[in-house]
């Protein structure tokens, strides 16, 4: 099926999610409606707990919405009822997640790190596949400004570069939708600009995105921008 | 491909996998090198049991068979049969010549009475006889002057192969290596005089009790015996009880020879005699057979057997024939004729085999608290991995591939120290047995003394772990060291004490292939449950707080 009739390829409705911490049930989203038209850059703002990274989790297939309350559609296609293989697929190819704490695998360097999808969605070792692998993923850090980095660490580079691998993982099998939490959060304001400089492009470029933060002026660089309060999205957007 | 980079990564990048390898190494070596060593012996145990008894035994009961003679001239022309020795087996005391004086010590012995010159076509006698004239002038210039064997010519072997005191014409007797107390045994496995008591040449006394068919206990008989020379079989148990002497010798003392046959149901003359109907002829207890290469002692047992019924039959149906064949004879081959010496030393390898083996559940419980300790540390790059698609079986195969290497590599370092362990262990036996070189522990004390600056400087920097790690290496190093300078040998296996000269060097294959796949499989079980774990964990949760 493809996207329905509004155009949405990410579309979150009525969704709730409540976890339990010790004894005490916390609702988190209290029934979140949204929907991200494909090509479109929304800002999820909100405050600290109000569940935005909850519904970024929920759009990128990492976590389920409680039984029988909403739904997440994927291009008109549920993926709550997707499970096993399929939503593995699904977070490896249709969805790329970027971090706060940009999450990079300490072992692996540049390159490695930004390979990590493309490798991931071929199970057996192949030269070839990998060779293939190896060339986009230099492509696209080339064109982040990372190439005299390829072989380096994550601990050998500062905050912007990592946020750089990040993006470039998240981009590695050219997902049509990036799913980006807090991006710039842990960066001073000028790296910050630089990443979301960046995802501008992208975006310039087709990429549907999706970002949370707690930042006004962060938020401002999106589309569209709307409210997280007391776990629902605020109908009245706001735009940029 | 994903899972390969990250388990080699993971297991490159730290130190505490290497802990894991070398904890799985030394289990397999341990197990191998213990289990081969057994092997070993088993091994020297049975080829020196198949050397002394050959590889079929036929047995009969005390009352011996008769027509031994004709039998074993069958069973020489049976194809498959090398050779073929008959012989008597019973008890008997032997009065020694020691000490001086009038009270002699006498030992109870098993008496092998035998044809010395067919029993060496069957076992290894005539190899067996120990003492043998010096080599050459210099093993002569080696005794002191007063040591007997500098009398012994080839007499000694001669007369040993033949049971026969050359000098004097009287019947030899050969005495087991340990029978008397006049041989020492030394530290490469010779043996020396001692006492005074050199034995060949001495005279000894055999009682011996001879039973009749019926198990009527007759009185016994004695007979005085030159020692002629003595055995070595390799088996103490033997060595230590047997002695050897003439096969009709046997026979007359144990009244098994030839002799008259009485008609019982006639009326005896004015004398007292029976009138003589014939007679019956001597008789052996035991026929030792010995198979031609390529025949299993298995095979010759069922031909031997088959020969034995087919003369019985032949014997029975000849009216000439007075001596009735034993209905019941067993015919053994030599593993089941020596399974009391055997099964002990079997079931003490498999004893040791199972008890090392438990070693493989600390080698698992090991690589389980490892792998735990970095599952838990990896929470949030397992997180990660499942954000990018990685699947729960993506991720436990991370960890079983982890385990797998860590199990492969751990068991094949195993084997491999487990062979130079073993080829070289009795080098390594040696260097036990004699004093340290003084550079080694010359060298050990230069480097407990270089371990002590490193203590000091962690004493200066402030360093907990650092002086806690020096402290621990100059002590170890030090009391090392100071063993090293005390030793003054000690032979674990001391030939002296032990009945055996080497220590088997040869690796059990078996046993290395079968323990090696052991490693690997408890090493792949001790990473199953942190593997699992890993894979049950939520993405979610691993990266919020991992």
């Amino acid at each position: 099926m493809g996207e329905n009739s509004l155009g949405a390829i990410l579309d979150a409705r009525s969704v709730r999610k409540t976890y339990t911490f010790g004894a005490l049930p916390v609702e988190v989203l209290r029934g979140a409606d949204l929907a991200v038209n494909a090509g479109e850059w929304v800002a999820v703002l909100g405050s600290s707990g109000s569940g935005k990274s909850t519904l970024l989790h929920l759009m990128g297939g990492l976590d389920r919405p409680d039984a029988g309350d909403g739904e997440i559609h994927f291009r008109g296609s549920p993926i709550a009822a997707t499970h096993g293989k399929r939503l593995d697929a699904y977070r490896n190819r249709d969805i790329g997640f970027v971090f706060q704490f940009y999450h990079l695998l300490p072992e692996l360097n540049v390159l490695e790190n930004a390979m990590l999808p493309a490798m991931i969605g071929n199970w057996f070792p192949n030269r070839a596949r990998r060779k293939q692998a190896e060339s986009a993923a230099t492509a696209l850090l080339e064109s982040f400004g990372l190439g005299h980095r390829m072989l380096h660490r994550p601990a050998q580079l500062s905050g912007g570069e990592r946020q750089r691998v990040a993006i470039a993982r998240a981009l590695a099998n050219a997902p049509p939708v990036l799913l980006a939490d807090e991006p710039t959060g842990n960066l001073d304001v000028k790296t910050g600009a630089g990443i979301l400089d960046l995802l501008a492009k992208r975006h310039a470029n087709g990429l549907t995105i999706v970002m949370v933060t707690h930042d006004p002026l962060v938020a401002a660089r999106a589309d569209r921008i709307v409210k997280l309060i007391d776990g629902q999205v605020e109908t009245g957007c706001v735009l940029p | 491909m994903y899972a390969a980079l990250l388990s080699n990564r993971y297991l490159t990048s730290r130190l505490i996998p290497f802990i894991a390898i070398a904890a799985v190494a030394l289990c397999v070596a341990l197990v191998v090198t213990v289990v081969s060593v057994m092997t070993g012996f088993l091994n020297m145990l049975k080829d020196s049991g198949r050397l002394i008894v050959g590889d079929v035994i036929l047995s009969t009961g005390i009352g011996g068979m008769p027509y031994a003679d004709e039998f074993v001239a069958d069973l020489r022309g049976l194809s498959g049969v090398q050779g073929a020795s008959p012989l008597i087996d019973t008890i008997g005391l032997l009065r020694m010549p020691y000490p001086v004086g009038n009270q002699k010590e006498i030992a109870h012995v098993q008496v092998w009475a035998v044809d010395p010159v067919s029993l060496a076509t069957v076992t290894d006698y005539a190899e067996d006889l120990y003492w043998k004239p010096p080599a050459d002038a210099a093993a002569k210039a080696a005794m002191a002057a007063d040591d007997p064997r500098l009398q012994l010519d080839a007499s000694i072997l001669q007369d040993g192969a033949r049971l026969i005191h050359s000098k004097t014409g009287t019947p030899g007797i050969a005495l087991g290596m340990h029978v008397s107390v006049g041989n020492a045994r030394q530290r490469d496995g010779s043996y020396l005089p001692r006492y005074g008591w050199f034995m060949p040449g001495h005279d000894v006394t055999l009682t011996v009790v001879p039973v009749s068919g019926s198990g009527k206990i007759a009185e016994p008989r004695e007979q005085s015996f030159t020692v002629v020379n003595e055995v070595q079989t390799g088996i103490y148990e033997v060595d230590k009880n047997r002695v050897y002497i003439p096969l009709h010798e046997g026979q007359r003392l144990l009244r098994l020879d030839e002799a008259p046959l009485f008609d019982l149901s006639a009326e005896p003359d004015a004398l007292g005699n029976y009138p003589i109907i014939g007679k019956t002829p001597a008789r052996v207890t035991k026929i030792l057979v010995r198979a031609k290469a390529g025949i299993t002692a298995r095979e010759l047992r069922d031909r031997v057997e088959a020969e034995y019924f087919a003369f019985g039959k032949r014997m029975k149906s000849d009216p000439t024939r007075t001596a009735k064949m034993p209905e019941f004879v067993s015919v053994l081959t030599w593993e089941q004729q020596l399974r009391d010496l055997i099964t002990p030393v079997e079931k003490e390898r498999e004893m040791m085999r199972v008890l090392f083996s438990l070693i493989y559940l600390v080698c698992a419980g090991l690589i389980l608290s490892i792998f735990w300790a970095i599952v838990i540390e990896k929470t949030r790059d397992i997180g990660i991995l499942r954000s990018v698609g990685a699947s729960r079986l993506g991720v436990l195969w991370i960890f079983l591939r982890y385990g797998l290497i860590i199990g492969v590599v751990g068991s094949a370092l195993g084997v491999l120290l487990a062979w130079g362990v073993i080829r070289n262990i009795n080098a390594i036996h040696e260097a036990i047995g004699s004093d340290a070189p003084p550079a080694i522990w010359i060298g050990t004390f230069v480097l407990a003394g270089l371990s002590a600056l490193g203590l000091l400087r962690a004493i200066w920097v402030g360093k907990l772990l650092a002086l806690l790690l020096w402290t621990l290496a100059t002590g170890v190093l030090a009391l090392v060291g100071t063993a090293l300078a005390l030793h003054h040998g000690t032979l674990i296996w001391d030939p002296s004490v032990y009945y055996f000269t080497i220590v088997p060097d040869q690796v059990d294959w078996t046993t290395a292939w079968s323990t090696a796949l052991g490693g690997v499989l408890f090493s792949v079980i001790g990473a199953a449950i942190p593997a699992a774990k890993a894979a049950d964990i939520d993405p979610v949760e691993a990266l919020r707080y991992g």
